[in-house]
């Protein structure tokens, strides 16, 4: 058994999502198995160490379909070495995107189908590779991989924001602001209703005069013609 | 007597001064506010569909509060410059009317603003888009909206694409969540309107999808529209308090 194990890859939105994960590709840890085809093995965590290497892929006992009800442990995504080029260049992504496959899901005329994972897990997968039947090489069994669940919609809530500080500050402000003129506009009425305004600030003597004047010279000016 | 004359005169030129200015500010005011009602932003329908817009009730408000500050000022300075009582009273008391109706407006953008989390937009877009029987036309608006949103702004549901995954919607009961981790117009798309690399939106591979969220291209014009309203409301109420305690003092010094 080697010791390395399948990891997840780094620095991908979509690494995990509901129902699929995204795997580093096996490279320059198969050394010299020219032959080979390379497995996945996918299990629920509970479920791995009960996994028999010697389960052959392709059959009813690690078809896809019945996982993990019937099954408990299933195998996909075979490629042979040569898919798998070492040393890796630089700048490639090379990923397996484990449940990618969505139109194999129900069809169980093909069960090493890449289908999309049936709940969050958690999972355990490990790289077996196959010379005919006979297993010849294996890494360890990954860390527990868990998916992500969706929350339900409504759990989000839609409360206000609460107050902000400017609102706030525009409310109260302008209501004492309402609130003084509508008492000096009070003031003023009351104060000054009884026409008792005027007398003792801003008195305009000469204007006061000339009017005087003015309504004795028309009562003249009518009296004249009369 | 000369003094208190001088005072007069005084107090008459900073009348006509204050009422000038707020002739002026309530032609601006109804300018601004013709410029947010007839401008609608591209995320207007959401906007509408929240049933939150009460930045356009008080936007409304303003452009007839603007043109009545304005008609009000000329009324001022003619009372002031013949120091008529009834001219001025009549001017106090319908201005203190306006003052109101402003204040209501301001009060109504602030108070909008506040109401308009990243929650509510989250929720109508999970609920709304691509909703596979669509209620009624607005649902269509929802989806249009946020797809033109999203292509333009190059951006992906409220907070990021992860909204698709966190949450349950009803874009996921139509799609697998293996074939659209999230949709398609978050992943970066040629002149057709395809995406460039399915493969690698679908994994989130950077430079291939949109990773930021939508809020802030949402909110920015939404928000700049709803302030202006309110703070610009808020400095003309402000200096028209000051005009109108000069008109009272003034109209309470006036003979008989």
């Amino acid at each position: 058994e080697l010791g390395t194990k399948p990891a997840l890859t780094q620095d991908l939105e979509g690494v995990t999502t509901a129902t699929t994960f995204v795997l580093e590709q096996p490279r320059c840890i198969f050394g010299n198995f020219s032959k080979a085809v390379i497995w996945l093995v996918v299990a629920l965590d509970k479920d791995a160490p009960a996994f028999n290497n010697s389960a052959e892929p392709g059959t009813p006992e690690t078809a896809f379909q019945s996982f993990p009800n019937a099954v408990s442990a299933y195998m996909t995504l075979n490629a042979t070495l040569a898919s798998y080029p070492c040393p890796k260049p630089a700048g490639d992504i090379t990923v397996l995107r484990v449940g990618s496959e969505t139109s194999c899901a129900t069809d169980v005329s093909r069960p090493t189908c890449n289908g999309p994972l049936p709940g969050p897990g958690p999972y355990r997968v490990k790289f077996l590779a196959l010379e005919g039947s006979v297993p010849v090489a294996e890494t360890a069994w990954s860390a527990p991989i868990t998916l992500r669940t969706a929350k339900p919609l409504s759990s989000i809530s839609t409360a206000g924001g609460g107050h902000s500080a400017g609102m706030i500050a525009i409310t109260s402000i302008l209501s004492i602001l309402l609130a003084i003129l509508l008492a000096a506009l009070v003031a003023m009425l009351f104060s000054c209703g009884s026409d008792s305004c005027g007398s003792s600030t801003f008195s305009k003597p000469e204007s006061v005069s000339v009017q005087r004047y003015n309504t004795h010279h028309v009562y003249d000016q009518a009296a004249a013609r009369l | 007597m000369a003094k208190s004359d001088d005072c007069m005169h005084i107090l008459q030129g900073l009348l006509v001064f204050g009422n000038v200015v707020i002739g002026m500010c309530g032609i601006a005011l109804t300018a601004e506010c013709i410029y947010v009602v007839s401008n609608p932003h591209g995320a207007y329908p959401l906007l509408k569909a929240t049933e939150s817009s009460g930045i356009y009730a008080a936007a409304w408000i303003g452009i007839f509060v603007g043109l009545a500050l304005f008609a009000l000022s000329i009324l001022g300075i003619i009372g002031v410059i013949k120091a008529s009582r009834t001219l001025l009273l009549v001017y106090i008391i319908l201005m203190l009317i306006t003052f109101a109706f402003e204040m209501a407006s301001s009060i109504t953008a602030a108070t909008n603003q506040d109401s308009l989390t990243p929650n509510v937009f989250l929720k109508q877009m999970l609920e709304r888009y691509q909703k596979s029987e669509p209620n009624n036309n607005s649902d269509n608006e929802v989806t249009k909206t946020w797809d033109e949103l999203m292509r333009q702004n190059h951006c992906c549901g409220v907070n990021g694409p992860s909204d698709w995954q966190n949450y349950t919607s009803a874009f996921r009961s139509t799609h697998s969540d293996a074939d659209y981790p999230w949709p398609r117009a978050c992943c970066v798309l040629d002149a057709k309107g395809l995406p460039v690399n399915l493969d690698g939106c679908k994994l989130g591979v950077s430079g291939y999808y949109n990773s930021n969220g939508c809020y802030d291209a949402m909110s920015g014009p939404v928000n700049a529209h709803a302030w202006g309203v309110a703070w610009f409301g808020f400095a003309i109420l402000c200096w028209t308090f000051c005009v109108l305690l000069g008109t009272m003092f003034y109209w309470s010094g006036i003979e008989y």
